[in-house]
C-alpha cells in the first residue's frame, strides 16, 4: 500500500464503521459467548479516534521510506501497536475511558484480533474491487 | 578540431529521460536551478548558464570558470554542496575526465589546457535507432504522410471529401491507434464500462498487444519464466488488481503440493520490500493471463493490422486516421474518440557507439541490449571472450545474470561493466534517500513505489510543468531491483575477478587491428586516457519516446501545433486528455512512454498504464461518450465476478 493522509482516513473511517462495527454488534450481543455488552462498541469508537491521530505519525514515519511506501507486514506492526496502546492505557496508566468500565484485557485481544484482521482481509481485496480507483489515490474512496 | 583554452565538453545523462547531453561550452560556466538567478556576465565575459532540474540543486549552484592556466570549479554557498570525483569541495581546480555531481545531475569535464583537440560527441537526437520490427510486419514501401489524399492537408478534414477517395472507409466510435499494451488497456476499461466490441478498433501491427513488450524482454534476455519489474498487482488482465500474480502463483504452487513455494509467495507480498524481496511475476504467467483477458473482451474482433500514417480532425467534431492495411493501400477509420499510446518508437544508443557502428558497418561486436543479440552469448560460450557492458540500470542486471550463466558453459568470459562515475550515495528526495550497493542504485520499480498511487502521485499530479521536470529529477535516474542473487552475482564476480567495474568517461570507440572495438576512456585523476578492448560492447542505456522520432506523432505536433511537455513529450492534461486536439463532443487521449515527463511519472508501467486509461475512460464518461457508464460500487463488483467467471463484461 502506498497510502495518503486522506486515504488513511477515509479507509480507517468506512472499514471500522462497516466490516468492524458487523463483528463488534456480535460481540456487543454476545454471539461469541460473551456476556451481552456495550463496551465493544465504545472501544471501537475508541480505536477509530486513536487511529486518526496514529495515521498522521504513519505518514510521517513514511516520508522516511524512498518508497514512500506501507507494506502490509507494517499495518500489522501498526495494528499492534494501537491495541497494545490502550491495553497500557487502561493496565499501566490505569485511565478508564468513558463507557469501558466493564474493562477484560483477554475479551479485548480477542474482539480487537477479530475486527482488525477482518478489517486487513477486506482491504486487501473486496475494497478493490467494489472502488477501482481505491489504489490509486491512496485509500481514498469518496 | 581545435579549441581555445577554457573550453569545455560537459557531458552528462539527463535524469529525467536519460538522454546523452553533450554541450561544448567556454568559461565561465554557471549551473543552477533558475535561468534568471545565475550572473549573465562576470568581469565582462559572458557566462554560459546551465538549468539543472532538481529540488536538490541550488538556484545558483557552482561556477566553473578559467583561472591562471587551471579550469576552478566554485560552489556557490549551495544547500547541498558541489562534489568533485565524490569528494565535497567548496572550490578546487580539475582535471580533464574529473567528474562533478550537482543533485542528481553527475557533469563529466573534458578538456585540454592547451587548447588542443577535443573529442567531438554526436548530438543526443542523431543518437538512436528504429526498434527493429519482425519480418512479417516490416514494410519496405511505407506511404510517407505526402503521397495520402489532399484532403488529409486540410485543418479539418471534410468527412465527404474522404468518402470522394473511394478508399475503404470505417466509422466507430472508440479508435486505439498502436494496439499494444497501451491500447489494450484503455481498451479493456472502455468493454468493463460498458462499450460493445463493434464499437472499438485498435490498429497496430501485431494481434498480439504485448507482442512489442515480448520482443523487447526477449532480446533483453528475459525468457518466460524469468521475472518481470513488475508489481503482483500490477494485472494488465484485471483492472481491480486482484487477485494478484502472487497470490494466483501461490495457489498455482498449493495445487501441485508446493506449499513452502506458495507460502514464500504471500511472505514476499506481505513483507516486501522492507522485510523480503518485492515479489514480481513471471514474464510467461503476464503474457498467458493476457492472452485470456483478450479472448474475454473480443480482442480478436477489435484488432486490424494496419500501420497508421496521419491523423486529423474531421469537420463534423470527430477524427480521421489514415492507415496503409497492406503494402501500398491505404483506408480510413473515422472515429469519435482516438487513443495514442505507440509506445517507444526508438532505441537510445550511447553516441560514441553509433558511430563505432556507423563507421565499420560492424553491427555484431557492437549492440544495444534491446536487440536481438543473443550471438553474442552463442559466441561468448563458444571461444569465452571479454564484453563491455555500458548502463547500469535493470537491463545490465539481467545481462550479466545470462553472461554469468554462459559462463558455466565457458568459464573464459569476463566483464567489464563501464560506469561514468562511482556512485558512493543514492538520491536524496525529502527526508529519504536511496540505497546503493557496488555502485548500483536500489529501488523495486523504475520510480518510487508512491508515484503509481500514494503520496508522490498527488504531489507530481498538482505541480506545474517545471516542478514537475524537478520532481522527476529526484526521483528518476537509473536503477536497478534490490535482487539478492543479483547483489550475490555481482560480488561474487568482483571476489573472483571475472566481473570488473571500470569509471571513466568514453572518448571515442574505434576497431584495432583485429576489428575489435576498443574503447578510449579518460579516467578521473592522473591516469588520463586508457585503453580497453573487447570482443563484445553491450549497450543498455534504455529506450527512447520523443515524439520527434516517431513520424506519425512528428505530424501530429507539427499539422496542430501541438504542445510539448518540458520532457519533449506530448502535453496532456490530468486526465490524459490532448486538449489541443479536443473537437466538439471528439476527445483525443494519450498514454504510455509518449506522454512522459507530465502529470503521472510512470506511464509506462502496466499499473501506470491502467491509471491513466481510467483517467481516461473517466474523462469519457463525463462527457457522456455513447454506451459508457461510470463503473463503482456493486456495478464494478459485478464485473469482477464476471471477469473471475471468465465471462464477456
Amino acid at each position: 500500500m502506498t497510502p495518503t493522509l486522506l486515504g488513511r482516513w477515509q479507509t480507517r473511517l468506512l472499514l471500522m464503521e462497516t466490516v468492524g462495527l458487523v463483528i463488534t454488534l456480535l460481540f456487543c450481543g454476545g454471539f461469541f459467548g460473551n456476556e451481552e455488552n456495550a463496551i465493544f462498541f465504545w472501544l471501537l469508537q475508541y480505536i477509530v479516534v486513536f487511529g486518526l491521530g496514529w495515521d498522521y505519525l504513519y505518514i510521517q514515519i513514511q516520508n522516511f521510506r524512498w518508497d514512500q511506501d506501507w507494506p502490509a507486514a507494517l499495518q500489522w506492526l501498526a495494528a499492534l501497536w494501537e491495541g497494545l496502546f490502550l491495553i497500557l492505557l487502561r493496565e499501566v496508566a490505569a485511565i478508564e475511558l468513558p463507557g469501558t468500565e466493564d474493562w477484560d484485557s483477554g475479551l479485548f485481544i480477542v474482539h480487537y484480533s477479530f475486527v482488525w484482521i477482518a478489517i486487513f482481509i477486506t482491504s486487501q481485496s473486496l475494497m478493490r474491487l467494489i472502488f477501482p480507483r481505491w489504489r490509486f489515490r491512496g485509500g481514498q474512496w469518496l | 578540431m581545435s579549441t581555445i583554452p577554457g573550453q569545455i565538453r560537459l557531458s552528462w545523462q539527463d535524469p529525467v529521460t536519460g538522454e546523452q547531453k553533450n554541450p561544448l561550452l567556454t568559461c565561465p560556466i554557471a549551473f543552477g536551478r533558475e535561468f534568471a538567478r545565475m550572473p549573465a556576465d562576470l568581469q565582462g565575459q559572458r557566462v554560459a548558464r546551465i538549468v539543472l532540474n532538481s529540488s536538490q540543486v541550488s538556484r545558483y549552484h557552482t561556477l566553473i570558470e578559467w583561472v591562471q592556466g587551471h579550469i576552478q570549479v566554485t560552489d556557490q554557498n549551495s544547500s547541498n554542496g558541489t562534489w568533485v570525483n565524490g569528494v565535497l569541495q567548496p572550490s578546487c581546480n580539475v582535471s580533464s575526465g574529473d567528474l562533478i555531481k550537482i543533485g542528481p545531475y553527475e557533469i563529466a569535464l573534458m578538456f585540454t589546457l592547451d587548447g588542443r583537440g577535443l573529442p567531438t560527441a554526436e548530438a543526443s537526437e542523431q543518437s538512436i535507432i528504429q526498434v527493429p520490427e519482425p519480418e512479417a510486419a516490416a514494410e519496405p514501401d511505407a506511404t510517407p504522410v505526402n503521397v495520402l489524399p489532399p484532403a488529409f492537408q486540410a485543418h479539418q478534414v471534410g468527412v465527404q471529401d474522404l468518402y470522394a477517395t473511394q478508399l475503404p472507409i470505417e466509422e466507430i466510435d472508440y479508435l486505439a491507434v498502436g494496439a499494444g499494451l497501451g491500447s489494450f488497456i484503455w481498451v479493456n476499461f472502455l468493454r468493463i464500462f460498458g462499450a460493445a466490441p463493434q464499437q472499438i478498433r485498435a490498429l497496430g501491427i501485431a494481434d498480439r498487444p504485448y507482442a512489442r513488450y515480448q520482443r523487447l524482454c526477449l532480446n533483453s534476455q528475459i525468457p518466460p519464466h524469468e521475472r518481470l519489474r513488475s508489481n503482483s498487482d500490477s494485472c494488465p488482465d484485471n483492472i481491480w488488481g486482484w487477485p494478484g500474480y502472487a497470490l494466483r502463483e501461490a495457489w498455482h504452487e498449493f495445487n501441485k503440493g508446493k506449499t513452502k513455494a506458495a507460502w514464500h509467495y504471500l511472505w514476499q507480498v506481505f513483507a516486501e520490500p522492507t522485510f523480503a524481496q518485492t515479489y514480481t511475476p513471471r514474464a510467461g504467467n503476464v503474457f498467458a493471463s493476457i492472452d485470456r483477458e483478450a479472448v474475454r473482451i473480443g480482442w480478436p474482433q477489435i484488432y486490424r493490422f494496419g500501420r497508421v500514417r496521419a491523423i486529423r480532425q474531421t469537420n463534423d467534431g470527430r477524427y480521421a486516421i489514415a492507415y496503409s492495411p497492406g503494402r501500398r493501400q491505404t483506408a480510413f477509420v473515422i472515429a469519435r474518440h482516438v487513443h495514442l499510446a505507440t509506445g517507444y518508437p526508438v532505441l537510445q544508443f550511447l553516441p560514441d557507439l553509433k558511430a563505432y557502428r556507423e563507421q565499420t558497418r560492424d553491427f555484431k561486436s557492437v549492440v544495444n541490449a534491446y536487440e536481438d543479440h543473443n550471438h553474442v552469448y552463442e559466441t561468448l560460450e563458444r571461444q569465452g571472450g571479454t564484453v563491455i557492458l555500458r548502463g547500469r540500470g535493470i537491463v545490465a542486471s539481467r545481462i550479466i545474470q545470462r553472461l554469468h550463466e554462459a559462463r558455466h558453459r565457458n568459464p573464459h568470459i569476463s566483464i567489464l561493466h563501464l560506469m561514468r562515475s562511482p556512485k558512493p550515495q543514492g538520491n536524496r528526495f525529502g527526508k529519504a534517500q536511496r540505497l546503493v550497493d557496488n555502485h548500483f542504485e536500489f529501488q523495486p520499480f523504475n520510480w518510487p513505489k508512491a508515484c503509481w498511487g500514494g503520496t508522490l502521485r498527488e504531489v507530481l499530479e498538482q505541480a506545474t510543468p517545471d516542478q514537475r521536470t524537478n520532481l522527476l529529477a529526484d526521483w528518476g535516474g537509473t536503477t536497478t531491483a534490490d535482487r539478492l542473487d543479483w547483489k550475490q552475482l555481482v560480488q561474487t564476480g568482483l571476489d573472483q575477478g571475472w566481473y570488473q567495474i571500470t569509471f571513466g568517461e568514453v572518448t571515442r570507440v574505434v576497431p584495432n587491428a583485429q576489428a575489435r572495438p576498443t574503447t578510449y576512456i579518460q579516467e578521473q585523476g592522473p591516469r588520463g586516457e586508457i585503453q580497453l578492448e573487447a570482443d563484445f560492447i553491450i549497450d543498455a542505456t534504455g529506450l527512447d519516446s520523443k515524439v520527434k522520432t516517431s513520424p506519425l506523432l512528428n505530424d501530429l505536433v507539427t499539422h496542430y501545433n501541438l504542445p510539448l511537455n518540458p520532457a519533449g513529450r506530448l502535453a496532456v492534461t490530468n486526465d490524459f486528455e490532448l486538449l489541443e486536439m479536443r473537437n466538439q463532443q471528439g476527445r483525443m487521449y494519450g498514454a504510455g512512454a509518449i506522454t512522459f515527463g507530465g502529470p503521472y511519472a510512470a506511464v509506462d508501467s502496466f499499473l501506470g498504464l491502467q491509471y491513466t486509461a481510467l483517467q481516461a475512460v473517466d474523462g469519457l464518461v463525463a462527457a457522456r461518450a455513447p454506451n459508457l457508464h461510470r463503473l463503482n460500487g456493486l456495478n464494478s463488483l459485478r464485473q469482477w465476478l464476471k471477469w473471475a467467471q471468465n465471462q464477456a463484461p
